[in-house]
């Protein structure tokens, strides 16, 4: 094999409309932040890649935002699909995205059900002397859920506080969990991508 | 739901995610809804297994079938043909890099009660038992010749204007025999009866170079299926429209459609009504506006063994061309498994069906049952074929045809571009599709 290509490693990011999940992608990718009230919502926010180093071994994660489809109906099952990673985003001000978070975790569960999930409560800037929700109250959360969040973060997408941190963490935690699996999926996975043909003047191979 | 959009699509179908991607993409302002609770109406793959014995009035599946949820099992049996159609649009639109594919093991075609590879090169041509030693030799030089012609260069056409002979020329020329004809037909070009040899021969010539042509993209059979099932592929579309500003609405009944001075302005559930300029919907949505055409059949088997006789092949598709078995139309067995993603571990999942001609649709399918072995649970659809009997240019209501028994997608992207074209006056303009984020990797 002369060049063995880096994997990427699905990360998607899960929550309520509004918790700022799109916020949380363009910081990952731009690291740039739009004020909610000059923007539509996310339009256009795909999946972007990023290469992280962790102890001298290159990884690409793959961040996917939802595609705004929670604003009205549920996320299609296909969202999950393949995702190594999921965030579980919240808002650190708004407790009721907080509490329907079991939920999503259900929906984690069931479709992607080999991803590491990870919480993280957004909007750290907004919160005030009294937090609506509190670090107890987060880990109570993930011993409720029996110790299936493997990391919690606080994040601000408005000043950039955390995101960095929490993506590296990331891709730290993949990096640990998948040294073996990774050299063994690439082994008994042959399923591909389709893609436009190379060389559209090249002869097709005959038939005959 | 309260606001005016360019376009209501109702349905989360295949033919309907795929028109709501590409209105989307054009800028048009979208609302999609169904009235399930989930995506791909008949194109979803019915997870878990429980629910589809459900959904059959069977009793739950032991434990011998597995897990559950390893399940995916689709309703209508199709593969994608690797340079077909629905792979351009896949490939134009981006929704393939939501999806993962493999390659179809095998294709076979039924012949005098048993069945064989459908010979893929000039190796397997020689060594195959469809045709004698002669026969080998014209069948090869009638692929040549199909392999060569260039519809508008006469130099190529040997004497012979594919635009103005029938197929049945095209074959007599090349003293090609019935039963070659019969594979060439119906197991590389894929017609569905025999209608077609009376019909200009380009259309053959270019059937066989789709075919030759998707065979030479990921090598042992033109055919691709996607992991998790076809469920996924409405999803992909679903997401694209999605990411271009269409709103989704699940789990929502449409009560009508508003009409008024003759064109589609809305539609009304409960109370709420969406205003619009024009419907797209498949064809449950507007009974009034359809005919039944036909039935289809379609049987489910699932099996803890792969069809027999085909090398054990995981995936397989087989062909039963009519003549073979005394019918107007061709039976299709397609077999998928668990590396697929759903089944659960050594399992496998086989479709039977057909175009129905008799009162007896189920013994219509027998000569494709038999080839199975032993089934471990079988599920019968018999669904009615519908066509609209409205196109929509005055009512600005566009409906698609129900899927047919091909065992591919071409004629279902020909009805999308064409419901596309009807209702925006245009081709699709590939060329609108942005490079999207994350596209310039390396």
């Amino acid at each position: 094999m002369a060049s063995v290509k880096i994997p990427e490693q699905k990360v998607i990011l899960c929550g309520e409309f509004g918790v700022g999940k799109s916020s949380l992608f363009r910081r990952y990718a731009f690291n740039t932040f739009v004020a909610s009230n000059s923007r539509q919502s996310t339009l256009g926010l795909d999946h972007i890649n990023k290469e992280y180093t962790v102890n001298g071994k290159v990884i690409k994660l793959q961040l996917w935002d939802t595609g705004g489809m929670e604003r009205v109906a549920s996320i299609t099952s296909s969202y999950y699909k393949f995702a190594e990673a999921a965030i579980l985003v919240f808002a650190l001000d708004n407790p009721a995205s907080f509490h329907v978070l079991s939920q999503h975790l259900l929906d984690i569960v069931t479709y992607a059900e080999n991803a590491k999930i990870f919480l993280c409560g957004n909007k750290l800037d907004l919160v005030g002397q009294v937090p609506q929700v509190t670090d107890a109250d987060m880990e109570n959360f993930c011993e409720q859920c029996h110790n299936l969040i493997s990391a919690t973060f606080r994040t601000s997408c408005k000043s950039g506080e955390g995101v960095e941190q929490m993506f590296a963490e990331i891709a730290r935690h993949l990096v640990n969990a998948n040294r073996s699996r990774m050299e063994l999926q690439t082994v008994d996975k042959n399923s591909f991508k389709v893609t436009p043909p190379e060389d559209p003047t090249e002869e097709p191979a005959c038939l005959c | 739901m309260d606001e005016e959009y360019d376009a209501i699509v109702l349905g989360t179908g295949l033919k309907e995610c795929i028109l709501s991607g590409m209105l989307s993409v054009s800028g048009k302002k979208v609302l999609h809804i169904d009235r399930n609770q989930y995506y791909g109406g008949d194109c979803a793959s019915i997870t878990p297994l429980e629910e589809l014995f459900k959904r059959f009035g069977a009793p739950s599946p032991d434990e011998t079938y597995g897990r559950g949820r390893d399940w995916n099992v689709d309703l209508i049996p199709k593969f994608l043909m690797a340079n077909g159609l629905l792979v351009k649009l896949l490939i134009h639109t981006g929704v393939t890099r939501y999806l993962e594919f493999k390659s179809v093991e095998g294709s076979y075609v039924y012949k005098g009660g048993k069945i064989s590879k459908v010979p893929v090169d000039q190796k397997e041509a020689l060594a195959s038992d469809l045709m004698g030693m002669f026969e080998k030799r014209r069948f090869r030089n009638f692929l040549m010749f199909v392999q060569d012609v260039r519809e508008d260069d006469p130099r190529t056409w040997k004497d012979l204007d594919p635009n103005t002979t029938t197929t049945q020329q095209l074959y007599n020329k090349f003293g090609i025999d019935k039963n070659t004809q019969d594979f060439t037909g119906h197991a590389l070009a894929l017609y569905r009866d025999d209608e077609y040899l009376n019909d200009p021969a380009v259309q053959t010539v270019r059937r066989i170079k789709l075919y030759s042509d998707s065979l030479a993209r990921y090598g042992k059979s033109p055919y691709l299926y996607p992991m998790y099932g076809l469920g996924e592929l409405p999803q992909g579309f679903a997401r694209l429209s999605a990411i271009y500003g269409g709103t989704y609405m699940l789990d929502k009944p449409v009560d009508e459609i508003v009409i008024e001075n003759g064109r589609a302005v809305g539609i009304r559930s409960g109370n709420e009504v969406a205003r619009c300029k024009q419907v797209y919907c498949d064809p449950s949505y507007v009974v009034d506006r359809i005919k039944k055409t036909g039935r289809v059949i379609r049987c489910i088997c699932l099996m803890d063994h792969p069809i027999p006789n085909t090398r054990d092949a995981l995936s397989t598709q087989i062909i039963i061309p009519q003549k073979q078995v005394n019918r107007r139309s061709d039976i299709y067995v397609s077999q998928v498994s668990y590396t697929h993603q759903v089944a659960a571990k050594g399992w496998f999942i086989a479709m039977v069906s057909t175009t129905v001609e008799t009162d007896e649709p189920e013994a219509e399918i027998k000569p494709g049952l038999d080839l199975l072995g032993p089934v471990k649970q079988k599920f019968v659809i018999v669904s009615d074929y519908f066509e609209p009997t409205d196109n929509g240019l005055e009512s600005q209501i566009f409906i698609s045809t129900s899927y047919d028994a091909t065992t591919h997608f071409e004629t279902t992207c020909l009805d999308v571009l064409d419901i596309f074209k009807r209702g925006t006056g245009e081709d699709f303009d590939f060329s609108k599709v942005k490079l999207e984020l994350g596209e310039e990797e390396q």
